[in-house]
């Protein structure tokens, strides 16, 4: 059938409106008159109608019989989040073990949509009462043995390159996020902003949701320098909010701890009792402070429950290379020292188990050295933190550098190679790379199926010195940044790796990072860097605190805070700027690992 | 709809503080609303795992924006709005917009196998040919169609879905109509 579409056009159109209903009386009157002389227009209008009455008559295909529940889930997780994280309920906040499941599935129980507005739990002092830490007593360290270990599965590594080749990177499309079955909202629970006079500016703590202001941080009342923020943890339940304060000129860092929120109230017989503190809301304190530079350094990891801290201090009044690990604990804002070796390194908690001793909790601590080697030891919740051997009876022990253990206990990434001191620090000195592990600390292979991180690197006499590391609370989306590479690049499109791009990649890709899993150039502006980054619970979005000047550059400090949402293949991420540094220095950004962690394990 | 599980969406209508009238309305617009949204995503990206996902982003947004919309006369648009407009980023990610076409149906029994053309195309169910036609056809085309002929909405409705005028939306219409015509055609359904 041949059909003119320039003749019949006009009429075609009146026929589409006609079978949809929408057409005037005056319309149809013309139409009418043009069909009883138009054979093809005729054909045209039974073919509309026969088509309409297909479509409408197409099958109808039921929905999945679990997405109530997904959207429920998901609109629990919306109601919690529009609630700010310091008031939320003590069970949202309990954030350790089985108890908080068991809270969580009781909540999805209820009919959600006609549930009571959460009580308010949580209040901030609005004078904040600085205080300074004091010397710790010594006391043995108990010693509690782990229950029956479960181990994870990674997914089979792709095909390595040759040993002794220069990698050819693999035509991608770039990562594939894998999403959690409830992917929540990927703005941050709360950053940190230095914002006011130039002279005197405030500290706080900003509302990630609403952009308002819930705490002012007080620095401690011993410190004369006023820093800014490039690291930053908020312990589990949100009570108090560590952070690393960069001392600008004097190459220091000062590691600080400050109370924000108020005790939480057990209300709910199944969450865990939060740690209780003697310590006033506002209060501040300095752990110590450290030689700036190192990521290995740089690290704050906060225990299950959210009694201890856990950093390392590298000392700068000694002519050596100096560092240890040090512990502040919540209960009476004390500092301890954990080692006294000198080469004494904190990797991160454990998450807490079952099996665990009542408020017990287990840290990895490293010694570097030319043999770097880790070794799990645990805190016993009666007995003051003392100085130990790590490498006396410990409850695990594996020969790698700082392992971080990613929230949901399942993954662990951690550093191989020789170690040496290079300028001021500890450093990877041969043939140094970051790996990837099903973690295991209760088994014979506490770090499993262990691979490179780098799917795409050949790591033979060019290596990497260090490079900043960052889970998100889902357990599987991590970020690696600030890399530190000895050599010639690899990289087939510019240098890699590259210390000015975030690699971003998931436990569960087969290919492990590869030089497409770098974010897009654009997405942190030319004149600045990457001070710290956060991933989000959703796995797909990461909250950089983006730091002017660059080195050599004499400007006033200043800090946007972006959020990224990563992209694959040819579209590009897309960037929101959280805050402008045009305003001050706004970042690290903060999420509430625990509470997310359960949360999306639900 | 019938929700399966055991939760059910439907509270007494008892006095209510404005959250829980919200909240309230909210389980309503799910439960008259999840099944349609789901086909209409479902013949729009012709996958039930993406259909699902897009579903569940779109009332999670509605869920963030429900307060805006206090018409209820108005929902059903803005709803089909928030789909649509999802189910955009979803195929724009996957770089169908570019390569109109290219998407994978995955609807049981696709004659994509078969002895010869005639034989591929005579194959399948009609239902099945006919969300073949419609994958052929641009996004806007599709959308425009099932919005008239699934989800029976007039003209002024589609516009404010697509964000078009109502003489847009007359015009597009006719055409989706056109190519949906030669689709159904190249599939054997011919009139």
């Amino acid at each position: 059938m041949t059909f003119d579409r320039d003749r019949h056009v006009d009429f075609e159109e009146l026929i589409s409106a006609a079978i949809s209903g929408d057409i005037t009386l005056d319309e149809q009157h013309r139409l009418d008159a043009h069909l009883a002389g138009c054979a093809a227009c005729r054909a045209t209008a039974d073919a509309f109608a026969a088509q309409r009455q297909i479509m409408s008559g197409l099958r109808h295909v039921a929905p999945p019989r679990d997405l109530g529940a997904r959207v429920r889930t998901l609109v629990e997780l919306e109601q919690r989040r529009a609630v700010p994280w310091w008031r939320r309920p003590a069970a949202i906040f309990a954030g350790v073990g089985g108890g908080l499941a068991v809270v969580a599935g009781a909540l999805l129980a209820i009919v959600l949509l006609d549930s009571p507005t959460p009580p308010d739990v949580g209040q901030l002092s609005p004078t904040p009462v600085p205080s300074v830490s004091v010397a710790p007593p010594s006391v043995e360290p108990s010693s509690v043995p782990t229950g029956a270990p479960v181990v994870p599965t990674l997914p089979p590594a792709q095909t390595p390159a040759p040993s002794g080749t220069v990698a050819t990177p693999v035509p991608s499309t770039g990562p594939e996020p894998t999403p959690p079955p409830n992917e929540p909202a990927p703005d941050p629970d709360g950053y940190v902003a230095v914002a006011g006079p130039l002279e005197s500016p405030t500290m706080s703590v900003i509302d990630g949701t609403t952009d308002e202001e819930v705490a002012v941080i007080a620095e401690p009342s011993e410190t004369d320098a006023v820093g800014v923020p490039t690291s930053a943890e908020l312990s589990p339940g949100g009570q108090w909010l560590a952070y690393i304060a960069s001392l600008g000129e004097s190459g220091m860092n000062e590691v600080r701890v400050t109370r924000i929120g108020d005790a939480l109230d057990p209300a709910d017989g199944d969450a865990i009792t939060p740690v209780e503190s003697d310590v006033e809301v506002g209060s501040s304190f300095a752990i110590g402070r450290s030689v700036a530079g190192s990521p290995f350094v740089d690290r704050m990891s906060w225990s299950p429950d959210g009694h201890w801290l856990a950093v390392t201090i590298a000392d700068p009044d000694t002519l050596e290379v100096d560092s240890d690990v040090w512990i502040f604990d919540v209960t009476d804002g004390t500092s301890h020292r954990l080692t006294d070796t000198g080469n004494g390194f904190a990797g991160s908690f454990v998450p807490a188990t079952e099996d665990d001793a009542d408020g017990a909790a287990r840290l990895w601590v490293s010694l570097a050295g030319d043999e770097p080697q880790s070794h799990l030891v645990e805190l016993a919740n009666d007995a003051e933190i003392a100085v130990v051997d790590p490498a006396q009876d410990p409850i695990a022990s594996v020969r790698a550098f700082q392992p971080l253990v990613s929230p949901n206990g399942a993954f662990v990434i951690a550093w191989t190679g020789r170690m040496a001191v290079l300028g001021d620090h500890w450093a990877l000195s041969e043939g140094g790379q970051p790996i990837l592990a099903a973690h295991a600390p209760g088994s014979d292979e506490p770090f499993a199926q262990a691979r490179s991180l780098f799917g795409d690197l050949v790591i033979d006499r060019d290596a990497f010195t260090w490079a900043s590391i960052a889970w998100s609370p889902d357990g599987v989306a991590y970020a690696l940044w600030n890399a530190s590479w000895t050599g010639a690049s690899q990289g087939s499109q510019g240098q890699y790796p590259d210390a000015t791009r975030v690699y971003f990649g998931h436990a569960t890709d087969p290919r492990g990072l590869t030089e497409v899993h770098a974010i897009d150039i654009g997405d942190v502006p030319d004149d600045a860097r990457v001070v710290d980054v956060k991933v989000a619970p959703t796995g797909r979005h990461l909250v950089i605190t983006a730091g002017r000047p660059t080195p050599g550059d004499l400007t006033p400090r200043s800090a946007d805070l972006l959020l990224i949402t990563r992209n694959t293949g040819r579209v590009a991420d897309e960037v929101e700027e959280l805050a402008s540094g045009d305003d001050g220095w706004f970042g690290p950004a903060i999420f509430d690992d625990a509470s997310w962690n359960d949360l999306l394990a639900e | 709809m019938a929700l399966p599980g055991p939760v059910a969406w439907s509270p007494s209508a008892v006095s209510r503080t404005p959250d829980e009238r919200l909240e309230q309305e909210f389980a309503q617009l799910f439960e008259e609303y999840a099944s349609p949204i789901y086909n209409y995503v479902l013949r729009m990206v012709s996958d039930p795992d993406r259909a699902a996902d897009i579903t569940q982003d779109t009332f999670i947004k509605a869920y963030r924006k429900l307060d805006t919309v206090t018409e209820l006369a108005a929902r059903r648009s803005w709803l089909y709005r928030i789909a649509t407009n999802t189910a955009i980023d979803d195929m724009r990610r996957r770089r169908m917009l570019t390569r109109v076409g290219d998407d994978s149906p995955v609807f049981e029994n696709r004659a994509d196998e078969g002895p010869g053309p005639e034989a591929q195309v005579m194959a399948g169910t009609l239902d099945e040919r006919v969300q073949r036609a419609l994958m052929s056809l641009r996004p806007n085309h599709r959308q425009c169609l099932l919005l008239s002929d699934l989800e029976d909405m007039g003209p002024q409705q589609i516009g404010e879905v697509m964000g078009l005028s109502y003489a847009a939306v007359r015009t597009l219409l006719c055409r989706a109509r056109g190519e949906m015509r030669k689709a159904l055609a190249a599939e054997g359904y011919a009139r």
